[in-house]
């Protein structure tokens, strides 16, 4: 026995799972055998009662019968039988191992609810960040052959991505040899549509204007009835639109008949020819009807024109066509379009294409990866952690093991029972883990508000459960490999002999300080990741915006087609009503908020310079816009009333100076004229610049336009008032429907609320980096403390012996703390290491701060010292309370 | 052997065996020869067919079998009556004794 034990005392533990493996001994030659010897038997018998030899085995195997069959038939019997027992045995010993796993865990129940909890958080944040990937990222776009779809842009002066003229589109569309189709539109969130009458209330739909085409692109055929045709796209013909599935549900209670009905849309005819199925959503889901270019008025988009730019295109690559053909073939239409027409597309020459999918999550893409990786780290520091507490449990376990491997246990059936402990662990924890991550994407979707692209095809399905069992399984088996192989070569002669568990382990003792060193570096480039997103976030809130969101009302909506002929007039009997609110302070109006997307630009010739063209945004605004958002006139003046339209009235401007400098003007600005196609226009005021993209954009030159003298449909009211902002713009909606009851509303909100939605995907990186640093963080601190105390309590006798010889308690205090110092400080090396490297990954997602901010750097390590510090100096403040005699008794 | 001999019915044969291991374990040669000295040698049964009958016996778990030493020192496979082994014999005798006292009073009876 014991010369056995020695003899295996360090095997490599798979061997014996191994051999169970291989074939056993041939059952052949058992029945062989045992037949061989009846058969002699039964001779020897004979010839004992007098036969002769010969006469003997052929009476002997008369009397057996048929040898062969019987062999062959006690075979089968055997080998049936084998097969059974070993999956008996199989069976048997997962049952039982199951059932010792959950008699250990549930005799250490702290050590348990622990360890489920740290690996439900682990797997949960990683299954919902995967649910969120893989709806955004990895399911394909609800089209046929997706991959051939491809956005198309104009490369326009200083911006690559452009949009198109309608006559510009209709030109490549129609010449372009490389795609099958393409289509382009014109969508822009709660400002295109029109209202529907009829059965029921009024409705503002949100409408597509799309070309011909566009439908063929996608490929997506309709649920009912036809997509739209060439036909319907030849300007002048009776109107026709195509329903979304959601409003033909809402509105028409999903009836068939509603096929080649006619609607009202903004108080014009209109047939429907289609229903797009359920989870058509192209260009948004918030678009519920699609119509056809042709069907805009030109004093709504001047669509005819080759100067007005405002089309998005989508194409469909033929098959086989590659997106550098494409590009070859678009950039080349570009420019032949350039030398055809150059009064209006001079420096417009070239194509952006990129894969549809790509342009849709571009951004996000980045911000996702980033996020996955981060949850990858916490369930590695999670594995770590459990595989260090585990180790203790091994250490402490080891006489309990080494008892049972001496009673026959094989080393492979140990340490198969302890991982069958770990995977039981782990899949508990998955168990609670897909709770958590339910909750955690829908939060994660609701937090993203709206600005994540294909936020509807997150669902936690079949492949995100899939995804959770594997990962539980192979978290199980990375954080129970490591203790299992050690419990499965336990050094047996000591621990029979008596000998105190964890002496002479300082294989054991590397191996935890290892892991430690794991964890310290993955909090590292946690905490790194979410200080850089936290930095960028904190950048995005504090830009000067150049004007006050804080306290202001947003009441949008669109002019009805009812005030065409008095638009003006009408305009300005909403703002006088709305001015007349009690509590409102200042009331302006603009085509567009700050951070929208939307905006018009001009580009105006500089004089003298033809060839410098100064991009500028155009917003139309009412007066007193400067004087409600605080923009300060530097010079000149605000518009007023008395700046009229009319034939002969003084078309006036107001600027920013980022105009001013761009478009280099000398002297005084306030009076000079500007050609901007037209007449002349006169620069009466000059205003501070504003950001008008968001707060990661630099302030652009702007043209602001007096909505008097340039009326737009597209109206939103900003009200400064006093109160709840939000209460305010509900006073403001009853004031806009005292003029017209049949005004529709679009948008009631704050602008600060505005604002948010614009940083919120930053705020979302922001928010989850922190949220999983702090995790990270905690679980690294559970980590050090855990290794250290389990070192003090392992040391207590040689502690006590120190302190009984006369070391002071700061000596061992030193002593403790600095051992544990030691691994966070290899750990914070190999972490920042590792952070400046990943960090490179997140340039794109970052505003105002370099990947390699030394502030965010210098708060990691810090931070992390802190923590390490209270996590070593805990367990080494026990030390020194150990009373020696005690201690030197312990054992 | 002749005609005198009664050939054995199928299904009698798995009581048979248990019976002739009831007095204690045995290998296949000696259980053959168990039951021909029993019955008289009225009973005629092919010998080799006792070995599927033990290995399936042994597959329901009525008997178990160990290799060891015969009589004239060689190695042999014994078979022993298990628990349940034990437990079946009962049954089947109780059953076979209440089906052939059956038959015999009805044939008894004309």
């Amino acid at each position: 026995m014991a010369e056995d034990n020695a003899r295996r005392a360090r095997p490599w533990p798979f061997r014996r799972l191994l051999r169970l493996a291989v074939r056993p001994p041939a059952l052949e030659q058992d029945v062989d055998e045992e037949l061989r010897f009846h058969l002699e038997l039964s001779v020897e018998r004979l010839v004992q009662s007098g036969m002769a030899p010969e006469a003997a085995r052929e009476e002997a195997l008369r009397r057996f019968g048929d040898v062969a069959h019987y062999r062959d038939t006690c075979v089968e019997l055997s080998r049936r039988r084998e097969r059974e027992m070993g999956r008996a045995l199989r069976w048997g010993a997962l049952v039982q191992d199951v059932r010792y796993g959950v008699r250990g865990l549930l005799r250490t129940p702290g050590f348990t609810l622990v360890a489920v909890l740290t690996l439900a958080l682990g797997i949960g944040a990683n299954t919902a960040i995967f649910g969120v990937v893989r709806g955004v990222l990895l399911r394909e776009l609800p089209y046929p052959e997706p991959e051939r779809l491809v956005r198309l842009w104009q490369v326009a002066p200083e911006n690559p991505k452009g949009a198109f003229s309608f006559p510009d589109f209709e030109d490549w569309r129609t010449g372009a040899q490389s795609l099958e189709a393409a289509g382009a539109w014109f969508y822009a969130e709660g400002r295109t549509g029109g209202d529907l009458v009829g059965d029921g209330e009024p409705q503002r739909l949100s409408i597509a204007y799309v070309t011909d085409g566009f439908f063929q692109a996608l490929g997506r055929t309709p649920q009912l009835g036809r997509p739209l045709q060439a036909q319907d796209h030849v300007p002048g013909q009776a109107d026709v639109l195509v329903l979304s599935h959601g409003l033909w549900q809402r509105r028409f209670g999903g009836s068939k008949d509603v096929v080649g009905s006619t609607v009202t849309l903004d108080g014009k005819p209109c047939t429907v020819v289609g229903v797009m199925p359920r989870g058509f959503d192209f260009p948004s889901p918030s678009a519920e009807a699609w119509l056809p270019v042709a069907s805009l008025t030109q004093n709504r988009v001047p669509w005819q024109q080759r100067a007005s730019r405002w089309l998005a295109g989508v194409g469909r690559l033929k098959p086989g066509v590659t997106l550098a053909t494409a590009r070859a073939e678009l950039d080349g239409m570009a420019r032949s379009l350039e030398a055809e027409h150059p009064d209006s597309n001079t420096r417009f020459s070239g194509a952006t294409v990129v894969p549809l999918h790509e342009s849709m999550v571009g951004e996000v893409k980045t911000s996702l990866l980033v996020l996955l990786g981060a949850v990858a780290f916490i369930l590695l520091i999670a594995c770590a952690n459990l595989a260090n507490l585990l180790l203790a449990r091994g250490t402490v376990r080891e006489q309990e093991l080494a008892v049972r491997a001496a009673l026959g246990a094989s080393p492979g059936r140990l340490a198969r029972q302890l991982l069958t402990e770990s995977l039981l662990l782990a899949l508990a924890g998955g168990l609670l883990g897909l709770g958590i991550a339910v909750l955690g994407s829908e939060g994660l979707v609701r937090l993203a508000s709206g600005r994540l692209p294909r936020a509807g095809e997150v669902e936690l399905d079949g492949s995100v459960l899939a995804f959770t069992l594997g990962l539980s399984a192979l978290t199980g088996v990375l954080f129970g490999l490591l203790p299992a192989l050690r419990a499965a070569a336990p050094s047996l002669q000591p621990l029979l002999k008596g000998a105190s568990p964890g002496q002479g382990s300082g294989g054991g003792r590397r191996l935890r300080g290892g892991l430690v060193v794991a964890e310290v570096a993955l909090a590292v480039m946690l905490a790194s990741g979410a200080g850089l997103a936290a930095r960028s976030l904190a950048h995005l809130l504090s830009t000067d915006m150049g004007f006050d969101a804080q306290g202001v009302a947003v009441v949008g909506f669109s002019i009805g087609s009812s005030h065409s002929e008095e638009l003006t007039t009408y305009y300005q009997r909403v703002l006088e009503a709305v001015r007349a609110v009690p509590g409102v302070e200042s009331v302006g109006a603009a085509k567009t908020l700050p951070g929208q997307s939307d905006v018009e630009m001009l580009r105006v010739a500089v004089p003298g310079k033809p060839e410098e063209l100064v991009r500028a945004n155009v917003l139309h605004i009412s007066r007193d816009y400067f004087r409600t958002l605080h923009i300060p006139v530097k010079a000149g003046r605000d518009f007023t009333d008395d700046d009229r339209g009319g034939e002969n009235a003084r078309r006036v401007v107001v600027v920013n100076e980022a105009f001013v400098r761009r478009y280099g003007l000398e002297g005084d600005p306030v009076g000079q004229t500007l050609a901007l196609g037209g007449p002349p226009v006169t620069i009466v005021g000059v205003v501070g610049d504003t950001r008008q993209a968001g707060p990661s954009e630099p302030a652009e030159p702007m043209l602001y336009l007096h909505a008097l003298q340039n009326i737009r449909v597209g109206v939103n009211l900003l009200v400064r008032g006093r109160g709840d902002p939000l209460r305010v713009a509900a006073d403001v909606q009853k004031a806009v429907w005292s003029v017209d009851s049949n005004q529709t509303i679009t948008r009631i909100t704050s602008l600060e609320q505005v604002m948010s939605e614009g940083v919120a995907r930053p705020r979302l990186l922001a928010v989850l980096m922190g949220l999983f640093a702090a995790l990270g963080l905690l679980l690294g601190a559970v980590g050090i403390y855990g290794v250290l105390a389990y070192t003090v309590s392992q040391r207590r006798r040689e502690i006590g012996v120190r302190l009984a010889l006369g070391a002071t308690p700061g000596d061992v205090l030193r002593m403790v703390v600095g051992g544990g110092l030691r691994l966070v400080g290899v750990g914070l090396a190999v972490g920042l290491a590792g952070a400046l490297m990943l960090a490179r990954l997140m340039d794109s997602v970052l505003y105002g701060v370099r990947p390699h901010d030394p502030i965010t750097f210098i708060s990691v390590v810090v931070g992390l010292l802190g923590v390490a510090l209270i996590a070593s100096w805990l367990p080494a403040r026990r030390a020194t309370r150990v009373p020696p005699a005690v201690a030197l008794r312990a054992e | 052997m002749g005609d005198t001999s009664l050939e054995l019915l199928q299904g009698t044969l798995d009581v048979l065996m248990l019976k002739a291991l009831s007095w204690g374990p045995q290998h296949g040669y000696g259980v053959a020869e168990l039951i021909r000295m029993r019955s008289g040698e009225a009973l005629k049964v092919e010998e080799g067919a006792l070995y599927p009958a033990l290995h399936r016996l042994e597959r329901r778990g009525w008997l178990e079998s160990e290799w060891g030493v015969s009589e004239n020192n060689r190695r042999a496979k014994f078979y022993r009556l298990t628990g349940a082994g034990h437990a079946q014999l009962r049954a089947s005798t109780e059953h076979w004794l209440a089906y052939a006292d059956a038959v015999t009073r009805v044939l008894q009876s004309a």
